[in-house]
């Protein structure tokens, strides 16, 4: 076993109760977090009470934080308080603020029924932050106890603390045994601003629509700051079809690791396949650069099964395109934003350059800001052919085949 | 493509031209002599009236000067009341007193609690005081986000924060007892991503009441800026396109129909509430408007059908940008207009609704809130209003309760009728060295960022693109630290703190039997048309897909189904929106 480094980052989830889009209040509360060196997770604003307990369960956080401006917080804290309880997942605590319109009155309420705290107007910042820090800071440790999704999102988050799961670990943390079922790990790259989490969301969408009863487990990397060493991680906000029960959803944040990936990628990708829960598996690097190669197909040990390279008509050109050694290993490129001007002429150049590899390698042209792309179905088709997830659910009809209305 | 570039370009030839016609007035003895000319007679037409202790007063105020330059300047650069470029004001007499009483009244007190028949008693207790009608409604959580009051998981919501309205059964409990189609009533709706599903049912709600000849009767605002609402409010259900197709859809349909509506509410105060900057706020406000303006226009709409049509919503804070941001948005906005959009004199006019800043009032202390507010209301028809919310002073703690809402009211009516700064001399303040200074300061700001805009592409470029979301975060965070490190002294907070306990404010809450009600109701309404729904929500869904106008068919879906059935149907079409961090 690793020994321990410095002590690993609080992890906590941020959220506005759900018809509450004042997102103003968090939005400062989560810059003041990551500057003190913690891991937010943000799920955004008008969050159902199920939607943060599933977020808080699959992040492993050591707290939720709750800002609440437009009422009824009585109830909504005590939902999202009971729900952790009922699914053995109590030891989350909560904590909340909504400037004035939660009283002290409703505080003691609050208090007892669940809430652990309540930050008031005019709390100064700083004192928040330690309070934050002294009160919730705790050293992950495997916990017997953890079902389901929370068994594997502890043992995530102890790889992230530099534990490996040994093989007896990984095998026990979802409490079922190693599956022989085939998990396909697709690793997914690209240029930062290429549109990555938006393609990822859409997949999911695809992947829950043609796959009924089939699970998808989301791994997103997001660098962590240099200086504070936390970090915002916001992909959960604009991930939309992440909220639901057979989605896996884990941040990772880097962490000083520079590859594009967290150091425990490896590790969490081993643990999700282990679990034997997932039929399919997405690992979203950091934005990378021209020379990157996050998930070693060129020779290190590679990660995943497939590569899917992603990027925006607005690379720079030919030259550039020259440059991107992913280009040349990706199993899939995908040219995303084709609504753009340029997508036109990216295409064709982009095209020309698979064409020089001479590995068959075909682009996809998606545009996955648009709901329904067929460019999207299109991708997640080739992904699943690819992966056999058309086997996978013995006997069923082939799961990737596009349903006649999409 | 943009027009941000051009429109900015627009209003500093039009500054270019002035100056150029300023020195004209003082080189050529003609020019000069037909300004001195129409001098006197703009002059000779105002007429005298007197302060009750007597002092002989004109009705407008007018630079005392006869120098050709000086009156082509402010001809020009800032315009007679109710003549372009409108900084003056969009009307000649606005606030004056006047002996027929026919005047618009500007107050209007935005209220919405509970269920319907307890916002309607609210609107009755407010009314109780004012001579015209006027119904400003605010929503819950729930109808602003397009759900049933049955939804899973919402009951705690319901009722608070506004009122809950999930059919047009509720929309008829709310203006009961109401005559909706006098002259002078006027009835507001702050409602967003389903703002065409509620004026839909306020239609079908009227027509019920009045007849089906009463909709061209019918006044009012609402809301629906969707733009302001991805870059700021976060109420959205649709993505973007389709959020504003169907606002679109709205206004095309509003335009020969309601003549006396106004289908939209281009809104900076939310844009303001979450942290912009009082010149952010203009700018994206504008950009926003010139927007719709744009895209009304690629649909074939007359500009000089719309431009009416469209209606403008700023917030109203203590910073001193405050003192002159209706003056200058009525500029651009007049400029831009007329000279990018060929608009005519009553598309220039950009209408004017403001609300003191919500933002600005804090817990600590919290009946200096009554002061923020007096002193923002001051400022907010320094620029001339044409209407206005002033905010009660619980509103840190709750939805504003009577007895606070009473005093917002009446600190309009001490403002307006009992002192005479505003009823007796119209333009008492404008043209004074230190608003000049401001105005021009706060315009060039505006143009610069219009142009970073334009660089980005436009309004909605830049929005994919975060712009607006970036610029805003980045001005409350600054905010929030300025308060925390003093910069920024709030009275009772971080000065002259005095560590007095938290009153106990009494709250306006929804009780979880009326919550329970209300529920009740709409299971009722869905039973009850249970039969129809279906075919009903079906016809819409062909609407949607074909592209046709949405709104001319939700004015009929409505009678028999509630909003959450009709935003399903519609995100079963065009999908759900993807919010932006």
């Amino acid at each position: 076993m690793a020994a321990a480094k410095s002590p690993a980052p609080l992890r906590i989830l941020t959220a506005v109760p759900v018809c509450d889009g004042h997102d103003s209040a968090v939005t400062t509360i989560n810059i003041e977090l990551a500057r003190h060196g913690i891991e937010v997770i943000y799920l955004g604003y008008h969050q159902s009470a199920s939607a943060i307990v599933r977020a808080a369960i699959q992040e492993d956080v050591n707290v939720v934080g709750l800002s609440s401006y437009n009422g009824g917080h009585i109830v909504f804290f005590k939902e999202v308080v009971d729900q952790l309880k009922k699914s053995g997942n109590g030891d989350i605590p909560v904590f909340g603020g909504g400037g004035g319109t939660i009283t002290q009155a409703d505080e003691r309420v609050m208090k007892r029924q669940g809430t652990d705290r309540i930050y008031f107007a005019g709390t100064p910042l700083a004192d928040m932050m330690a309070e934050i820090k002294r009160a919730y800071a705790r050293a992950a440790k495997p916990n017997a106890k953890f079902k389901g999704d929370r068994a594997l999102a502890r043992a995530i988050t102890m790889a992230e603390g530099g534990t490996r799961p040994p093989g007896a670990f990984a095998r026990s943390a979802s409490g079922t045994p190693r599956s022989t079922k085939k998990t396909f790990v697709v690793g997914v790259a690209g240029p930062g601003g290429a549109g990555k989490s938006t393609l990822i969301d859409e997949l999911t969408s695809r992947f829950l629509k043609n796959c009924p009863g089939g699970r998808i487990a989301l791994l997103a990397n997001d660098p962590s700051h240099p200086d504070s060493h936390g970090a915002i991680l916001g992909d959960r906000v604009s991930a939309i079809y992440a909220q639901d029960d057979r989605v896996f959803f884990r941040s990772l944040a880097t962490r000083g690791s520079l590859t594009g990936l967290s150091a425990a990628a490896p590790a969490a990708i081993e643990i999700l396949q282990a679990s034997g829960e997932f039929d399919l598996i997405l690992v979203e690097s950091v934005g990378v650069g021209q020379e990157s190669d996050p998930f070693g197909i060129f020779g290190g040990r590679k990660l995943v099964d497939a590569t899917l390279f992603v990027l925006a008509p607005h690379y720079g050109g030919l030259i550039q395109l020259q440059k991107i050694a992913l280009l040349n290993g990706a199993d899939l490129v995908a040219l995303n934003k084709c609504d753009h001007p340029m997508a036109h002429t990216a295409k064709a150049e982009i095209q020309a350059r698979l064409n020089q590899n001479g590995k068959g390698q075909i682009l996809h042209a998606t545009t996955a800001a648009k709901h329904f792309d067929p460019g999207v179905d299109a991708l997640f088709a080739a992904i699943a052919k690819l992966g056999g997830l058309d086997t996978v659910r013995g006997g069923e009809k082939a799961c990737w085949m596009a349903s006649p209305d999409a | 493509m943009s027009q941000l570039g051009k429109i900015a370009d627009s209003i500093d030839a039009y500054n270019a031209h002035v100056a150029a016609e300023v020195k004209r007035a003082r080189t050529e003895a003609k020019f000069a002599a037909e300004l001195r000319a129409k001098w006197a007679h703009l002059r000779a037409s105002v007429e005298m009236t007197k302060s009750p202790a007597g002092t002989p007063l004109p009705r407008l105020a007018l630079p005392d000067t006869d120098e050709p330059g000086a009156i082509a300047e402010y001809l020009l650069s800032q315009g007679f009341p109710g003549q372009f470029p409108y900084a003056t004001a969009a009307y000649r007499e606005m606030y004056l007193d006047k002996d027929t009483g026919t005047g618009e009244e500007p107050m209007r007190l935005f209220a919405g609690l509970g269920l319907a028949e307890d916002t309607n008693a609210r609107f009755k207790y407010l009314n109780t005081h004012q001579k015209s009608l006027r119904l400003s409604t605010a929503f819950d959580g729930p109808t602003l986000y397009g759900l049933d009051s049955d939804h899973e998981g919402l009951l705690g919501k319901v009722g608070e924060g506004g009122v809950a309205i999930d059919t047009v059964e509720d929309m008829g409990r709310l203006f009961a007892g109401f005559d909706l189609t006098r002259p002078d009533a006027s009835v507001s709706m702050t409602m967003n991503a389903p703002a065409p599903v509620i004026l839909a049912m306020f239609i079908a709600a009227a027509k019920k009441r009045f007849g089906p000849d009463c909709i061209g009767n019918l006044r009012g605002t609402i809301q629906a800026d969707m733009l302001k609402e991805v870059q700021a409010q976060n109420e959205v259900i649709f993505p973007v396109d389709a959020s504003l197709r169907f606002l679109c859809d709205m206004i095309e349909w509003c335009v020969p129909n309601m003549p006396r509506w106004y289908p939209v509410s281009i809104s900076g105060y939310h844009i303001a509430e979450a942290g912009a900057t009082p010149v952010q706020q203009a700018a994206f406000t504008l950009s926003n408007g010139f927007t719709y303006a744009e895209l009304l226009k690629a649909r074939g709409v007359d500009v000089n059908a719309f431009g009416p049509r469209l209606s403008f919503f700023l917030d109203c804070g203590l910073d001193i940008e405050y003192l002159v941001l209706g003056r200058v948005c009525r500029r651009i906005w007049a400029i831009g207009m007329r000279d990018v959009f060929g608009a005519n004199t009553k598309a220039q006019i950009l209408k004017l609704h403001t609300q003191t800043s919500g933002r600005s009032l804090i817990a600590a202390e919290f009946q200096n809130n009554l002061t923020r507010t007096a002193a923002e209301l001051m400022l907010a028809y320094m620029n001339y209003t044409n209407s206005c919310h002033s905010n009660s002073a619980d509103e840190p703690f709750t939805t504003p309760t009577e007895k606070y809402a009473l005093l917002a009211s009446h600190g309009q009516s001490i403002l307006l009728e009992e002192s005479g700064l505003f009823k007796h001399t119209m333009n008492l303040f404008g043209g004074a060295p230190g608003l000049l200074m401001l105005e021009r300061q706060v315009e060039k700001a505006i143009l610069d960022v219009f142009r970073e805009m334009d660089t980005l592409g436009g309004v909605i470029a830049a929005m994919e693109q975060r712009y607006q979301r970036s610029k805003i975060q980045e001005s409350g965070h600054r905010i929030e630290t300025q308060i925390y490190s003093g910069e920024r002294p709030i009275i009772g907070l971080n000065k002259y703190i005095s560590h007095e306990p938290m009153p106990s404010v009494p709250l306006a809450r929804t009780s979880p039997k009326k919550q329970r009600l209300q529920v009740e109701r709409l299971k009722a309404f869905k039973k009850k048309h249970a039969k129809k729904a279906p075919d009903a929500l079906q016809r819409l869904e062909n609407v949607a897909r074909s592209g046709d106008n949405v709104f001319g068919e939700l004015v009929n879906t409505v009678e028999v189904c509630s909003l959450g059935q009709i935003t399903a149907c519609l995100t079963g079409v065009v999908g759900k929106f993807r919010p932006m961090v």
